[in-house]
């Protein structure tokens, strides 16, 4: 059995290898599906969560490595999952185009939320939103 | 979906079979869809049913006949709520919202009222490709919404024994005038749902219009900002269990041996590919050795078939034989005004120049992926499609169930960009349902995604140009070497002329007297299919650098050039001065500096962008911003337009840059975004979007953002640089990603 905590709920989960990246715990043990798989190599930055506050690529952190530290995913960005500064914005200025990357990009505007410009984000968005993503943060950190 | 949807219900035997006129006139005059009747027809509760018989270009391509049946759905809530079924999907275009927009603007209701959802499909085909769902749509939608408003007004006129005449809809309450009496759309709909649609619904008068044109809040976004989007990656059913698959790594090889099932694995054998299943995706993607920098510890050994014809498949070879058929190959002419080789030999000066395209992959963000319940009887399908119609046939020739018995969830989509019109992953994934009789979800692998995609094609271009003594353009010779994704799916005949092929490379807007486009089919085997924008990619590219080509041999600006040679098309005229206006084309560059400009029309739209970079060397550049301005006829919402331009300018300059795919020994050379660079965050330029609006029908805008930034960039580099890139991409050495 192990334990983890994710957006402060406590889960005791079966995991069939210890070095299963926290991703798929995440995503198909633990049932939260917003965090997202693109790569798997630590590129796209999909699967970012936070880590006692960090971002981290979760795709290539072992499960083992999680335990005992607080896991943010962006379910737990808040309750309503609209009312986080970080959220208005992206709905007010139509960020998502497919969606997909947002999960991962809302993520690592959180990191450093409030503050920054998301010029240190280096996920990629095929659908090309980076602008926007960037005037959101910006607008977020005024809200 | 509400609860109160029963869209099993079977189709009333009352059929409406309307022609709208005026909506019919209009449709034949945008391009694409023909004439077609509007054929609804209401249900109990109230449902108007009607059918969008609008086929994308794909579609058509495929022989698909265009649907008649009911496909789409009006929905009125006994709260007044409006909910708009059809059968097309989201995939970021915000297509969805676009056409809700649409009926919400007919039923003059808050906007706040409604909600788009995907309809399950019946015997029908809506493709989304070719920019198409608002192109193909937008009249038969607004005329249902039309229609739906007409039935509730009569419905209270008939209530209180009262004309028409003096009722009015609005705000979901339908009033009458005289007495202030009013009704809500959910009291009147039980007694609408009893009425005939009629026959020609009255549109609403431009001058009253109050949502399309709005820059409205899509429908989608605000589940994309918490996790609660459902993609077909997301799909859990009970009792599901997870697939993983790897495809032979040389294309046209096969599994030649199964492995035992062991340690929790059942193996599926899928001819060329091989499918593990597991209690969890990550388990299945290491029993094959992928999904991770580890691969989860090397996986399986498997033993393939290989044939020998994988050897052919060989960029190298490719390249050569694509020069042979510049030089020899058979033609067929696409296109022939005047006599070009006639008046090429009295030219006062010629240039000619050839360019070469690579293949290229989607990569869209969410890898392919579909999850199945099969039964003896049922098969239940969700998957991120963009051909919800086929799936169902897909589905159909493997199991033998009849179309009926298949029922199609359309999830949304984390980009399709072409891919997902295709059937592979979705015949892999009923396939391993049959086997393993359990309900399944397959995921692709990120390095199956690049390694078995079906890639934009590779191109030989040629252009020879031959100039008077004023500079005008007497002869035009361009010819196009490329395989044919429609004659490779045998839709049309080996060799014949593939029109996806030649697009933006036939009936270009310039004056020129002289002109022929030939295409000479290449018959390489790589798998090919349909990529945003498809033929206009590269012959826009190659247009509109040798256009630039001209002017600098002239000794013109380019600009100045191409208004020169559009003094008779107003429509591109207006499009080039708002992008030259916008992107400052006269004003003073900083030093280091340089600015390119380009023009294509595509899928009816019309795009210009103007390109600034700095710092160029010969192994790369800086963007520093794009402005673009785009004529798409009407505008239904304009943020999703500047949306898509943005998009499109981010994925064109994603793959001029850096983008290629080469094979040998059957095998691509890309597995996964680290050799598969995009543009992020570090490497954006500024764009900036004008919407020349106007009020003819509305055309395309996924797609055709992309075809003009390529070209401007390479004039812009030229500009710089002096170095003219013919071969793409730019910067084939710097294509690789690392992590943060
Ligand atoms: S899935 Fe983890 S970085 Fe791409
Ligand atoms: S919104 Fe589609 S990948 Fe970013």
């Amino acid at each position: 059995m192990t334990t983890l905590n994710i957006n402060g709920v406590v889960h005791n989960v079966t995991v069939p290898d210890p070095n299963m990246p926290l991703l798929w715990v995440i995503r198909d043990i633990v049932g939260l599906t917003g965090t997202k798989y693109g790569c798997g190599i630590e590129v796209c930055g999909a699967c970012t969560v936070l880590i006692d506050g960090s971002a981290e690529r979760s795709c290539n952190m072992s499960v083992s490595e999680a335990v005992g530290r607080k896991i943010t995913t962006i379910e737990g960005v808040s309750a309503d999952g609209v009312s986080h500064p970080l959220q208005k914005a992206w709905i007010q200025l139509q960020v998502p185009q497919c969606g997909y990357c947002q999960s991962g990009m809302i993520m690592a505007a959180l990191e450093n939320f409030p503050g920054g410009d998301g010029s240190g984000i280096s996920n990629v968005c095929v659908c090309g939103t980076y602008q926007r993503i960037k005037a959101a943060i910006v607008l977020a950190n005024t809200l | 979906m509400p609860a109160e949807l029963v869209l099993e219900e079977p189709v009333s035997t009352v059929t409406e079979i309307a022609e709208n006129e005026a909506a019919s006139e209009t449709l034949q005059t945008s391009s694409g869809p023909s004439r077609r009747a509007f054929i609804a027809t209401a249900t109990g509760g109230f449902m108007l049913q009607f059918c969008l018989p609008g086929l994308s270009r794909v579609a058509q391509a495929a022989g698909t006949v265009a649907p008649t049946q009911f496909n789409s759905y009006i929905q009125i809530g006994a709260d007044s709520s409006i909910t708009v079924l059809f059968g097309g999907c989201e995939l970021g275009q915000g297509s969805m919202s676009g056409l809700a927009q649409l009926v919400a603007e007919e039923l003059i209701v808050a906007w706040s009222k409604v909600k788009s959802v995907s309809a399950p499909p019946s015997a029908i085909s809506y493709i989304t490709g070719g920019s198409s769902a608002i192109r193909t749509n937008y009249l038969p939608l607004r005329t249902a919404g039309a229609a739906v408003r007409m039935m509730l007004i009569q419905a209270a006129a008939n209530t209180w024994g009262v004309p028409v005449s003096e009722c009015m809809a609005s705000n979901g309450i339908v009033t009458h005038t005289p007495t202030k009496r009013t009704l809500t759309y959910g009291a009147l709909a039980p007694a609408a749902a009893k009425l005939t649609p009629p026959t020609n619904p009255t549109l609403i008068a431009d001058s009253n219009l109050k949502l399309i044109g709005k820059p409205l809040a899509r429908l989608d976004i605000p589940n994309k900002v918490n996790g609660r989007a459902i993609y077909g990656i997301d799909v859990r059913i009970p009792n599901m269990v997870y697939a993983a698959v790897k495809h032979c790594p040389s294309l046209g090889g096969t599994l030649a041996s199964m492995p035992a099932n062991a340690n929790g694995i059942t193996w599926v054998n899928l001819g060329n590919a091989i499918a593990a299943v597991a209690s969890n995706t990550y388990s299945a993607m290491a029993a094959i050795g992928e999904g991770g920098d580890n691969g989860g510890g090397g996986g399986a050994n498997f033993n393939w078939h290989i044939p020998a014809s994988a050897a052919q498949v060989n960029s190298t070879l490719y390249a050569a034989q694509a020069a042979t058929l510049m030089a020899s190959g058979k033609p067929v002419n696409a296109e022939l005004i005047g006599n070009p080789a006639a008046a090429m030999k009295t030219a006062a000066s010629t240039l000619t120049a050839t360019y070469s395209f690579p293949y290229l992959a989607h990569a869209c963000m969410e890898v392919l992926n579909c999850t199945v319940n099969l039964t003896s009887t049922t098969c239940e399908i969700w998957a991120p499609t963009q051909a919800s119609g086929w799936v169902q046939a897909t589905a159909s020739a493997i199991t033998g169930l009849p179309l009926t018995a298949i029922t199609v969830h359309t999830t949304l989509l984390g980009g399709g960009l072409g891919r997902k019109i295709e059937q592979d992953y979705i015949a892999q994934a009923v396939t391993i349902a049959k086997t393993i009789k359990k309900p399944v979800k397959l995921t692709w692998p990120r390095e199956e995604d690049f390694g078995r995609d079906q890639y934009r094609p590779m191109v030989l271009a040629r252009v020879q140009g031959g100039l008077d003594a004023k500079h005008n353009i007497v002869a035009w010779e361009n010819r196009i070497v490329t395989p044919s994704i429609l004659a490779q799916r045998g839709w049309i005949a080996a060799g014949a002329e593939d029109g996806q092929a030649t697009e933006a490379a036939t009936g270009l807007p310039y004056a020129m007297l002289n002109r022929s486009v030939d295409f000479v089919a290449h018959p390489a085997t790589v798998p090919i299919g349909f990529w945003r924008s498809v033929g206009c990619s590269f012959n826009t590219y190659v247009i509109e650098s040798f256009i630039d080509e001209l002017a600098h041999q002239a000794g013109i600006d380019p600009y100045t050039y191409r208004r020169t040679l559009l003094a008779n098309n107003p429509r591109f005229l207006a499009v080039l001065d708002a992008a030259a206006q916008l992107g400052g084309w006269t004003t003073a560059l900083p030093a280091g500096h340089a600015r390119g400009i380009a023009i294509s029309e595509a899928f009816g739209t019309v795009v210009a962008e103007v390109v600034e970079i700095s710092g160029a060397t010969a192994t790369g550049l800086k963007v520093v911003s794009v402005a673009c301005a785009v004529d798409c006829g009407r505008v239904i919402n304009p943020d999703s337009v500047t949306a898509q331009m943005q998009g499109g300018i981010v994925h064109g300059l994603s793959s001029v840059l850096w983008g290629h795919i080469t094979f040998t020994n059957g095998t691509a050379s890309v597995r996964n975004f680290n050799n598969y660079r995009l543009v992020r965050m570090a490497d954006m330029p500024v764009i900036k979007v004008k919407i020349l609006s106007n009020t003819n029908a509305p055309t395309g805008a996924g797609e055709p953002g992309v075809p003009p930034l390529g070209p401007a960039l390479a004039n812009a580099y030229f500009r710089a640089t002096g170095i003219r890139v013919r071969n793409l991409p730019f910067f084939p050495a710097a294509s690789t990603m690392s992590d943060g």
